[in-house]
């Protein structure tokens, strides 16, 4: 039988708001709070929007396909970047815009290793 | 009234920044620029197979030769790697899912394709160069398919 492609993973189509939990977590320093710049997550986020992010969420486990996650561009440590995990090799994770046309991602800087993931986005705020 | 406090707060203290990083959303597409590039690959095959090593002895002619075979390999390198990265923006970025629908077997399309770009890299193989090129075609075909447009396949050597 001939191989096939492995089936693509999707990408997160909602992102729920914050609710009391999340907004405590906050309080607590638990969560910490990012604007979005430019269009290249579009249409779940537009810019301007907020989003709280768990910077705990890759101590214990790995980045999952699907992930919305904020991350240091590898090329610019003070450039943080809002993508998505497109697949993950290892440790080391490809990550996508998506409103592709207007992304610059792993497609140009190449796959990005776990240290460099700030935390995984969880919620938008409010 | 908790949401009003919250978007008071973001006014008053704004987040620091994450980039949706933007490099353009031109949206432009052709498959043209693959098969340039998988022509490159396949005319330096072509090349590489038709060099004739020189006389043994020959000094000058053995580095010409080694000189000559080590550029044709390079740019068949770097032009299957173009072919390689053309063709997956356009899987990746063109293509949605209603062309799946249209074309069941894009994926496999693609994928083979890349996956002959990687044996043109290893390889010397004129056999692999043609079934790139082919490949290409076939993308070609699909690609103006889904746009309505019809587009003849030309080459350009």
């Amino acid at each position: 039988m001939a191989a096939s492609a492995p089936p693509p993973v999707l990408p997160p189509q909602t992102l729920r708001s914050s609710q009391i939990a999340d907004l405590l977590g906050w309080w607590l320093g638990r969560r910490r709070r990012f604007r979005v710049i430019g269009q290249s997550m579009q249409p779940l986020l537009q810019p301007g929007e907020e989003v709280l992010i768990n910077p705990q969420a890759y101590r214990q486990r790995l980045p999952q396909p699907g992930d919305l996650v904020v991350a240091q561009h590898p090329g610019q440590p003070d450039l943080r970047l809002i993508k998505w995990v497109a697949y993950r090799q290892g440790e080391a994770c490809f990550l996508r815009g998506l409103n592709e046309t207007a992304s610059t991602d792993s497609r140009t800087f190449g796959p990005v290793g776990r240290a460099a993931l700030l935390g995984q986005v969880i919620c938008r705020l409010p | 009234m908790l949401k009003q406090a919250i978007s008071q707060f973001q006014t008053w203290f704004p987040a620091p920044a994450v980039h949706a990083h933007c490099d353009g959303p031109c949206g432009v597409y052709d498959p043209s620029s693959a098969r340039v590039a998988a022509e490159a690959v396949l005319s330096m095959t072509k090349k590489l197979l038709d060099l004739e090593p020189p006389a043994a002895g020959d000094k000058a002619a053995s580095i010409a030769y080694h000189n000559t075979f080590s550029r044709y390999t390079a740019i068949k390198e770097e032009q299957a790697q173009i072919t390689k990265d053309e063709l997956l923006i356009l899987w990746t970025d063109y293509f949605k899912p209603v062309h799946l629908e249209q074309f069941p077997d894009l994926h496999d399309t693609f994928w083979k394709a890349a996956k002959l770009c990687s044996a043109c890299k290893v390889e010397v193989s004129l056999q692999h160069a043609h079934e790139l090129m082919e490949a290409v075609q076939k993308i070609h075909g699909i690609f103006w398919a889904t746009k309505n447009r019809d587009v003849s396949w030309y080459t350009a050597s």
